[in-house]
């Protein structure tokens, strides 16, 4: 590996500072899941290598009264997926986030790093797109951003010069909800998603979209959700609604699927989610 | 009770070391001065040398050595001797070593590395071996006709085929005429790599004496030996080679691949220690990999389903280099009537050059590959003629008495035993299980496979005995995870009458472990084997001997068991083997005999050469080992993936040494056979790029993907093996993926006929039968 510098800031306020201050030159490690094997694959080259692990205010899972919950972006995924707060509200989160790497992995890789990496397939983005999730970007100032604004494409977020990924909030859903994220991939697990769709239900009828590996970033299938909202769902409806989450997508050929199979995939799963949301709507 | 341990699952002589991580490999030995060492590899699928400038490498403040194909261009190679050690006046594909530094941190050899500038002229690439074989390709090799090869290897001068191999058995226009029905059809097997765990690793050193001491990541360290011995013209005696633990070989161990790159570097840099541990790209791209093959096969049967004559060609995408492929060609060729008898034959096996990665051992030796063609070719004649594919493998099997590809009697076989245990085991005739949403299918596939290896190919033992009356076993067969030191001791402590604990199994020092041809072929328990029996019958004659001069006996009177030499008349008169282990000490204090050394030595007999006209002979290989395995699989029919939900195997491996290794090996083969089966290709761009070096691309199968396993062994004694024990390790992958296939076909009618057999083109083959 090369030589760069390797900086543990005292707090959050330093460690904008120093990504101000060195712009292209840094890279935040966090779990390094993807950073280190970058750095030994020679990808990426920093400079300079901020540790964010441990700053108070950047881990960990707390509730925020009247709203919902905040996950500090460099919580690892483990330690999501197993959270009470997590498992009783945004279940399909947990299911995302299970379905990155091994075990292992997840006791190390973050939440924030799953996000900021950007890859259209990063397995957290469908559930966080369908929970109307919103990121917190410490600067100067801090911002708030929809998830459904955060990646710019692949690779690729909003985060300017000087910004870190503070946190991830999700607002308490208003009704009774269901949640589902479904992974195509090569193997059953240690793979990165061929497709990823994540179907969320609200009681009586709001349904919404998200998927991910199918555009150059997780998208909402918004057209689909126009379409269902307040429909009864039935084989028609679902039929009619794949279609428009078709319109919504430009999938690609790549080594793991070609563009053709990626759109099969599409529609098998968005059509297994739909019918699992009947059963649910339908009180099954 | 010592002895008595053979059928036994004694705990494995690694099993602590290894599971609390202590095991030492070559990556985690360390010396002082040490250099490391990195390669400069050609971008370059085909393409001449024009210059090679490494003077600004060179100057670069802590590099020690440079070398190019300049300074090392020996030929090297096991079968067929076309490899240079660096790339000389051509680059032959994409990642071939073109030169070497060795710096003092990896970092200032990686930085030496950019420096070194090469010119090319790119030459037009050659991929598809079907397009390499036509008579204006171009030539990857021009000197073919000058290589040297063994006598049994057959490559075409001023072609890109290396070897062409050859049955004529009977006659195959007759048989045809015989046949009511004739079935043609094409299969084909990508490029793999064996993705050991730990990746090739070799740590070089040359003394002031010019000693070279290779530390190696290997399965042959006689055989790396003598090939560096025969490259760079070197007495054997002045390299050795010490083989630590190795993790995981898979044929990829084989022969020579890294070490020929480090140690022309340790040549240069006297009294410095070079290590070069392969990153995975290079683990994927330039060691080994498995060779593509095509197969056309013509089957001729009658309408009960007897195969009566069978006409295939094979042709092998050998890679840049086919130095070892060469004989896999082979191997496939004299095994190609497969588990069957087929009267009528006519087999061209043809190991093509290409431009891409240097072809090689990989479990199963062409076998894998062969019986993808052969099993699924068999289960649609079933299928065609209406016939169960569990009868027609039993009409068609091997049996005692049946003559095989190269004309050899074949005698103890037990393959029907074997079909229909695993027929009874999956339940074959009992009602599917249904998986709700997904469809239920079941296939079965055979195999057969011998050791690969020079007719001469040997095995050698030393036994130590000690004062404590324990003993030291110095092999060279290197423990690449198959258990072999546990069934080696087990051997030794059986007919040593001496417990296994008290046997400690030496690693692979060529300075002091004896010889041994290579750990390939499933062949260590057989051969070595055989080699630790005579060591352990001679350290017994000995103590035999010595106790019968102690009690004024013969020898003959003289038994040994439980750790005793007694009189076989009367048990209470006996020596310890410790008190006999120095020598007898005579009442008066004297001695006689001293220290007590067995050795054992064993070569197969009665192989030879075969015809190289029509490949008939009397034995081609040592023996045969044979085996069937059952699958069940669900299918999702939407998505077209494939789970692997059941599998039954079945092996005649002559006799169980240890059960619990012996199922293990049995369960990794199944499951890297799945991997095969779904996951497993190299993918090459057009200009001959590897797309995919990395377990990001490349999948093998998770722990989640595991199916449920039952494993039986059959038991027809080998009359050379040890104890009746048959070569066994490989054969486990071999009839997974064709078994897959032929459940697909069971639960829907469709045939996917190129591995890997991905969801994506289960689902395409899916919809074209739809759309029909």
């Amino acid at each position: 590996m090369h030589q760069f510098m390797y900086v543990k800031p005292k707090d959050i306020t330093e460690a904008v500072r120093i990504l101000a201050e060195n712009g292209e030159k840094v890279r935040v490690l966090a779990g390094g899941t993807d950073l280190i094997v970058r750095m030994v694959d020679k990808i990426w080259k920093p400079e300079v290598v901020i540790d964010i692990k441990g700053l108070t205010g950047l881990s960990g899972i707390r509730e925020i009264d009247n709203y919902g919950v905040a996950i500090g972006a460099a919580t690892p995924l483990n330690e999501i997926i197993g959270h009470p707060l997590i498992q009783q509200h945004f279940a399909v989160l947990a299911e995302g986030a299970h379905e990155i790497g091994s075990c292992q992995i997840r006791n190390r890789a973050t939440l924030g790093g799953n996000l900021c990496n950007a890859s259209p397939l990063a397995d957290t983005a469908p559930a966080l797109l369908v929970l109307d999730a919103v990121a917190v970007v410490q600067g100067e100032e801090e911002r708030l951003i929809p998830m459904t604004e955060f990646f710019a494409g692949p690779g690729k977020t909003i985060l300017a010069r000087g910004e870190l990924l503070k946190e991830i909030r999700i607002p308490y859903l208003p009704t009774e909800s269901k949640g589902i994220y479904y992974k195509h991939a090569r193997t059953k697990a240690v793979d990165l998603a061929s497709v990823g769709v994540a179907v969320l239900a609200l009681k009586p009828g709001e349904i919404r979209i998200a998927l991910g590996a199918v555009a150059p970033t997780p998208v909402r299938a918004k057209k689909a959700e126009a379409f269902l909202s307040g429909k009864e769902i039935t084989t028609g409806v679902i039929k009619e609604a794949v279609a428009l989450v078709q319109e919504e997508v430009s999938p690609i050929t790549d080594i793991r699927a070609t563009e053709e199979y990626r759109r099969e995939i599409i529609a098998v799963l968005v059509r297994r989610g739909l019918y699992e949301i009947q059963k649910f709507l339908r009180g099954e | 009770m010592a002895g008595n341990v053979i059928g036994k699952s004694v705990v494995r002589k690694d099993a602590l070391e290894k599971v609390t991580g202590a095991a030492k490999y070559v990556g985690d030995l360390k010396f002082s001065p040490m250099l490391h060492a990195k390669i400069l590899r050609s971008p370059y699928a085909h393409a001449r040398i024009v210059s090679i400038d490494t003077s600004e490498a060179k100057k670069l403040p802590g590099v020690k050595a440079v070398v190019t194909g300049e300074d090392f261009h020996q030929y090297v190679g096991l079968y067929l001797v076309d490899r240079t050690l660096y790339a000389y006046e051509k680059v032959r594909y994409i990642g071939e070593a073109v030169a070497g530094v060795a710096a003092t941190s990896p970092e200032i050899a990686e930085e030496a590395v950019k420096l070194i500038k090469v010119e090319y002229e790119p030459l037009p690439v050659v991929l598809d071996p079907e397009e390499a074989m036509k008579p204006d390709a171009p030539l990857i090799h021009e000197k073919l006709h000058e290589y040297k090869c063994v006598p049994f290897i057959f490559p075409v001068p001023h072609t890109n085929i290396s070897n062409h191999f050859k049955i004529r058995k009977g006659n195959v226009e007759e048989g045809f005429k015989q046949s009511d029905y004739i079935f043609e059809d094409e299969y084909y097997v990508p490029h793999m790599q064996h993705c050991p765990i730990e990746p090739h690793g070799t740590i070089a050193h040359m003394d002031q004496k010019g000693k070279i001491t290779v530390y190696n990541s290997c399965q042959s360290p006689n055989a790396t030996r003598k090939l560096l011995s025969a490259a760079l013209n070197y007495p054997v005696n002045k390299i050795r080679v010490i083989a630590p633990y190795v993790g995981g070989g898979f044929g990829g161990k084989a022969g020579a691949t890294i070490e020929t790159l480090v140690v022309p570097l340790a040549m240069k840099t006297p009294g410095y220690y070079v290590k070069l541990i392969y990153n995975r790209e290079e683990e994927f791209r330039d060691t080994f990999v498995r060779q593509g093959m095509k197969a056309y096969v013509k089957t001729g049967v009658t309408r009960e389903g007897k195969i009566m004559a069978q006409e295939l060609k094979m042709i092998w995408d050998g890679g840049a280099y086919t130095e070892y492929g060469a004989n896999i060609t082979r191997a496939a060729g004299y095994t190609s009537g497969g588990p069957y008898e087929i009267a009528h034959m006519k087999t061209d096996s043809y190991c093509v050059y290409t431009n891409k990665p240097v072809g090689g051992p990989f479990r199963g030796f062409g076998m894998g590959e062969l019986h993808w063609a052969l099993e699924q070719q068999l289960d649609q004649i079933a299928c065609k003629l209406g016939i169960d594919p569990v009868q027609i493998r039993m009409i068609n099997a091997c049996r005692d008495g049946s003559i095989n590809a190269c004309g050899e009697k074949l005698k103890d076989i037990g393959l029907t035993k074997c079909i229909e245990k695993a027929a009874e085991m999956i339940g074959w005739d009992k009602p599917k299980e249904q998986t709700p949403g997904k469809v239920r299918g079941r296939g079965i596939a055979c195999m057969v496979k011998g050791p690969a290896m020079p007719p001469n190919a040997g095995s050698s033992a030393v036994l130590k005995i000690n004062e404590d009356g324990s003993a030291n076993l110095l092999i060279t067969a290197t423990e690449i995870g198959q258990g072999s030191m546990t069934a080696l001791a087990q051997i030794a402590a059986e007919e040593l009458g001496m417990s296994v604990d008290k046997i400690e199994v030496a690693l692979p020092d060529t300075e002091y472990t004896p010889y041994e041809w290579q750990t390939v072929a499933s062949r260590i328990t057989y051969s070595a084997g055989n080699a630790v029996i005579r060591a352990a019958r001679d350290a017994k004659r000995q103590l035999k001997e010595l106790a019968a001069v102690g009690f004024g006996v013969t020898p003959e009177e003289m038994d040994v068991a439980n750790d005793k030499v007694f009189l076989t008349a009367n048990p209470e008169k006996y020596y310890t083997i410790a008190e006999l282990s120095l020598g007898l000490v005579l009442p008066n204090g004297g001695g006689v005999g001293g220290p007590i050394i067995g050795r054992g030595s064993w070569v197969p007999e009665g192989l030879g050469g075969l015809d190289p006209e029509t490949g008939q002979g009397t034995k081609a290989v040592a023996h045969w080992t044979f085996g069937c395995q059952a699958v069940e699989i669900d299918v999702d029919v939407e998505t077209g993936k494939i789970d692997l939900v059941n599998v039954a195997a079945v092996y005649d491996i002559g006799r169980v040494i240890n059960p619990c290794m012996a199922e293990g090996q049995t369960q990794g083969g199944i499951v890297q056979g799945q991997g095969v089966a779904f996951h497993e290709q190299m993918v090459f761009d057009e200009n001959g790029k590897l797309k995919n070096p990395s377990f990001v691309d490349y999948k093998l199968i998770n722990a989640v993907e595991m199916p449920r396993m039952s494993i039986h062994f059959v038991e027809t004694p080998l009359e050379d093996g040890p104890y009746g024990a048959r070569g066994f390790g490989e054969h486990v992958m071999v009839p997974t993926a064709p078994a897959i296939a032929n459940a697909l076909y069971d639960a829907l009618g469709i045939r996917v006929k190129s591995l890997p057999m991905t969801a994506e083109k289960v689902l395409k083959a899916i919809k074209d039968k739809n759309s029909r």
